[in-house]
């Protein structure tokens, strides 16, 4: 190398250069969807904080500390937060544990009946488990002669359970499916026996997919609405009180101050999740497991790890047949003769607006959700350097608060109109008098909180994609979106079918948010159910269950055929080697 | 495609001045490279050998745009790139892992930069199937990309990136997949294509062999630095330093008790008690030096008698390793353990173990350079 030739090239190469910039598609997308998340989540939370700090919210606030009985709901909040989130995971690592390490008939059908839950819509639980286990029920009076009292912790806790477990037993199936066997094998060949492998490699490497299912868990327990109103009786929690302060007391203050006693745990546990998250260093997933599976064969053995599985299994099967036969019947457990008339007052009634709106507001928000987390995730692993955590954080921030939260935030912020000094710069979304009948406001709940779903299955799906695919789409002339296009969303076609057929059935299942915004105009039928049980008509309320269910499993059914129709199935081909 | 065969023949220079890559702040900072000037001729093959870490591959990607150097300026056909994105440069890449799109067939990987760039779809079919011909891929057209050998992956990357007639190649240790059959008969290909179209080309590697065999002109890089630049022949018998003699093939470094200029381009160095001229390094003279002897320059020779002795050019063979076409000896000598090959061996000469051995070496075989510094 010549001196010379550098010197006169100094002056030009000391220039500091230009930073790469994203192209204008991407550019688009992240602005569009950051403004979309701004509006969605963070406007509504500080609407939140402002009202919260009006007189009587900021009553709440002093009454943690001075009033027992708001202590007392804090604390109800916290115990069935706790209980259903230490037992959600221990049902929840039994039926992955099944899946992956024991070997049965019908071990595809424990799949699917694990998971169902996930789909079930609220109450359906709830009144099932009256109608069977109840005062009254037809198991604990008619069969075994009790009249236990259901209403209340105990009760919460069953139904919670069983709603809310399929969380931990996917995180935990998936960690679990990723462990490599051939660290089973290693401790193997060093003369561990299997229960010794189970506690000293196994069990260790599972603690953290443990402790995140613990957290999720404890969230969604401790804030939702639907059954503490139907199942709580005079056990509050704080997203029920809150409920009652807004609906009931017409206190906005009170209730937005409930709320954000709410979001607190929920934060909490959020943050400590991604600090989580970040140093999930343990499990390694390769993709690529080098060892055989192998499943434990000792009868005994599998007959108590068989056990839980299959009672949680049976219990599941017995509340839908509860909740399909129940809306068959005049009235489950007192007139069990078989009759139409529930669905016929659904179908005469209001029941049928809803069920039409409902599906349509669900149809409208599910694309539009998956497509906002396809473009998230895209946007976090492979475009944002600077500030990926923080829209990681916007965008799950629409799942991390609770429905109640959410639900009130939207009330407060877009019951009006939104003006920039005196200029209108968005006409009023929700309520009574909002432009068509507060569906839009109902479609942002909807897609805001299905989007954190899809984010974080795409987010899983393109880190499994190796990046120099990107950088070869890139290396061949392709744009930042194109290669979005054309590359990263057939690639991530899985989870988008994932995430959008969560966004649907969420959507349709879900009450604590949707419930301070919907209109006369707007019927959900989430909160007919809730009317139907709170007047005691539980036949036309599990007749509404059944058609949710329904409606659900055909909309996943036309999506997994859409979506999937189009790939080229060419993954299983078997690989030829020259 | 006469359009861009015009654009590929006459090819490009790259230039990179002052090249620096800081990753991580404060604590955390890694310099990956550090302030790299090169020169690259048109059509010229340049490869980046050195271990693992050295820098290779972020150099690389910062040519190809993916990653932003800290300082410095890469300019192609005196255009300055730093302001384009990847999908604007005129580059193309071959990747470590291939990178080919899982979901789509063999022509439609490399029908994709075509489509891309909006060519007239009747265009694209002619441009697809010449390149798929002429790298032996048109029978396997319609497989995916997972039903095809790790070779023919290779080669569907490669047509990939040459549909594009891009005006500089660049290659990441492509061939580090394959097995050493396979990576001698690809690297023939590479080459051969690369001379045939004439492309600029980077290729970053850490197998000695590869560089060698495949390369105009080899850059040898340590700890973030250029350490050497030059012709295969010359990285190898002239190097600059004792690391790119000791990474390039196997190094005898004696030392050597004086050093004087002798006539151009030449030294006297008194070593193993005689006075040679040898060959040396420019700054051999000024610094410390060593002398490099390969273990093929050295000759080794039975010794019988009884003058058995470790001194000068007389050693104990401690180890004898025979290859069949040639024997490797280690000798035990009065400068340390010295390694010596003698190619196509007469039997009877073999050196056994514990035997004595005096050893010689051409003096015009052996090059004198600084010793290490660092
Ligand atoms: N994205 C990155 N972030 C931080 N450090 C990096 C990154 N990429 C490379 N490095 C560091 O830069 C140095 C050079 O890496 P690399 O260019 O990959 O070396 P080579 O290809 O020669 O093996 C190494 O120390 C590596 O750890
Ligand atoms: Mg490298």
């Amino acid at each position: 190398m010549s001196s010379a030739v550098l010197e006169k090239e100094n002056a030009v190469a000391l220039k500091k250069p230009k930073e790469i910039k994203l192209d204008i598609g991407t550019k688009t997308a992240l602005i569009i969807s950051v403004l979309l998340l701004l509006l969605m989540v963070v406007f509504p939370l500080l609407n939140i904080l402002t009202r919260a700090s009006e007189g009587t919210g900021l009553e709440v606030f002093s009454n943690v500390l001075k009033s027992a009985i708001t202590r007392k709901i804090i604390l109800n909040t916290i115990v069935l937060g706790v209980v259903v989130a230490t037992l959600g995971t221990i049902i929840g690592f039994f039926l992955a544990y099944a899946q992956v390490k024991l070997n049965f008939r019908g071990k595809k059908l424990l799949h699917i009946i694990a998971l169902v839950p996930l789909i079930t819509p609220p109450f359906a639980f709830a009144t099932a488990v009256i109608s069977l286990f109840g005062r009254s029920g037809i198991i604990t009076r008619d069969i075994l002669g009790l009249t236990p009292t259901l209403y209340g912790l105990p009760g919460l806790t069953i139904v919670l359970s069983c709603s809310f477990f399929p969380v931990a037993y996917m995180s935990i199936l998936g960690m679990m499916r990723n462990l490599d066997p051939a660290l089973d094998e290693a401790s193997a060949s060093m003369g561990a026996s299997k229960l010794r492998t189970f506690f000293k490699v196994t069990f260790p490497m599972l603690i953290p997919g443990f402790a995140s299912s613990f957290l999720l868990l404890f969230v969604e327990a401790s804030a939702d609405l639907a059954n503490p109103l139907v199942i709580g009786g005079d056990f509050t929690v704080l997203s029920s009180r809150a409920y009652i302060a807004i609906n009931g007391e017409y206190d906005v203050p009170a209730g937005s101050a409930y709320s954000l006693i709410l979001l607190v745990p929920g934060l909490i546990v959020f943050l400590v999740q991604r600090y989580w998250g970040q140093r999930k260093s343990v499990v390694s997933v390769t993709g690529k497991p080098t060892g055989t599976p192998t499943f434990i064969e000792n009868k005994v053995a599998k007959f108590f790890l068989l056990f839980i599985p299959v009672f949680i299994a049976s219990f599941i099967v017995l509340i839908y047949a509860t909740v399909i036969f129940g809306s068959f019947a005049k009235f489950l457990g007192v007139d069990n003769s078989v009759t139409l008339d529930n669905y016929r007052y659904i179908f005469s009634g209001v029941g049928y607006d809803a069920i039409i709106k409902t599906s349509m507001m669900a149809l409208i928000a599910t694309p539009i959700a998956g497509l906002l987390g396809m473009v998230l995730a895209w946007l976090i692993v492979r475009k944002v350097r600077r500030g990926r955590e923080f829209i990681d954080f916007l965008g799950m921030l629409g799942l991390a608060v609770p429905g109640t939260v959410l639900g009130i935030g939207f009330a407060i912020t877009f019951n009006d109109v939104i003006k920039i000094g005196d200029t209108t710069v968005l006409p009023q979304l929700a309520g009574g008098g909002a432009i068509f009948g507060g569906a839009v406001a109902i479609v942002m709940v909807y897609t805001i909180r299905s989007s954190p779903a899809g984010q974080r299955s795409g987010i899983a799906a393109l880190q499994q994609i190796n990046p120099a695919i990107d950088e070869a789409s890139a290396s061949l002339g392709a744009s930042g979106f194109r290669t979005f296009r054309k590359i990263t969303l057939p690639l991530i076609r899985p989870a988008l079918l994932t995430g959008l057929m969560f966004a649907f059935a969420h959507s349709m299942t879900t009450l604590s948010p949707i419930i301070f915004i919907t209109t006369p105009e707007t019927p959900i039928m989430t909160q007919k159910i809730l009317a139907e049980v709170d007047s005691g008509r539980f036949g036309n309320a599990f007749a509404f269950c059944t058609l949710l269910i329904f409606i659900v499993l055909t909309v996943m059914a036309l999506i997994n055929l859409s979506v999937r129709g189009k790939s080229t199935n060419t993954a299983n081909t078997p690989i030829v080697r020259a | 495609m006469d359009q861009i065969m015009k654009d590929s023949s006459s090819s490009s220079n790259l230039q990179l001045r002052n090249l620096s890559k800081v990753f991580g702040q404060g604590n955390g900072k890694v310099t990956a490279v550090d302030s790299i000037n090169l020169d690259i001729n048109p059509g010229e093959f340049i490869t980046f050998l050195g271990p693992s870490g050295c820098g290779k591959t972020t150099t690389l990607r910062m040519i190809a745009g993916f990653e932003t150097p800290t300082a410095g300026s890469i300019m192609l056909d005196g255009q300055d790139m730093s302001a384009l994105t990847p999908d604007k440069r005129p580059m193309g890449m071959v990747f470590q892992s291939y990178a080919l799109f899982p979901h789509m067939s063999v022509y439609e990987n490399v029908a994709y930069g075509p489509k891309t760039k909006k060519m007239p779809s009747a265009q694209v079919k002619t441009e697809v199937e010449a390149v798929l011909d002429s790298m032996s891929l048109t029978a396997l057209a319609n497989r995916s990309p997972n039903q095809l050998s790790g070779g023919q992956q290779q080669r569907v990357a490669l047509a990939r990136a040459m549909v594009m007639r891009p005006r500089v190649l660049l290659f990441d240790e492509p061939l580090s997949n394959l097995d050493a059959k396979l990576r001698a008969q690809m690297r023939i290909e590479i080459r051969e294509v690369q001379q045939r179209l004439g492309i600029t080309s980077i290729f970053v590697t850490h197998d000695q062999d590869e560089a060698m065999s495949i390369s105009d002109r080899i850059v040898v890089m340590r700890n973030s630095k250029i350490e050497q630049v030059g012709l295969p022949a010359e990285i190898y018998l002239r190097p600059a330093s004792v690391f790119v003699a000791d990474f390039i093939g196997i190094s005898n470094f004696l030392e050597v008790a004086s050093v004087e200029a002798s006539s151009a381009g030449l030294a006297k160095v008194a070593v193993l008690g005689k006075e040679i001229d040898v060959p040396a390094h420019e700054d051999a003279l000024t610094t410390k030096s060593i002398l490099l002897v390969r273990p093929e320059s050295i000759r080794v020779k039975r010794v019988q008698g009884s003058n058995q002795t470790i001194a000068g050019t007389q050693g104990r063979v401690k180890q004898v390793v025979f290859y069949g076409e040639h024997v490797e000896y280690r000798i035990e000598t009065e400068l340390g353990i010295i390694i010596a090959v003698a190619s196509d061996p007469i039997f009877e000469e073999i050196v056994k173990v514990g035997e004595f051995a005096e050893f010689s070496f051409d003096p015009m075989r052996s090059w004198l350079l600084p010793a290490d510094t660092h």
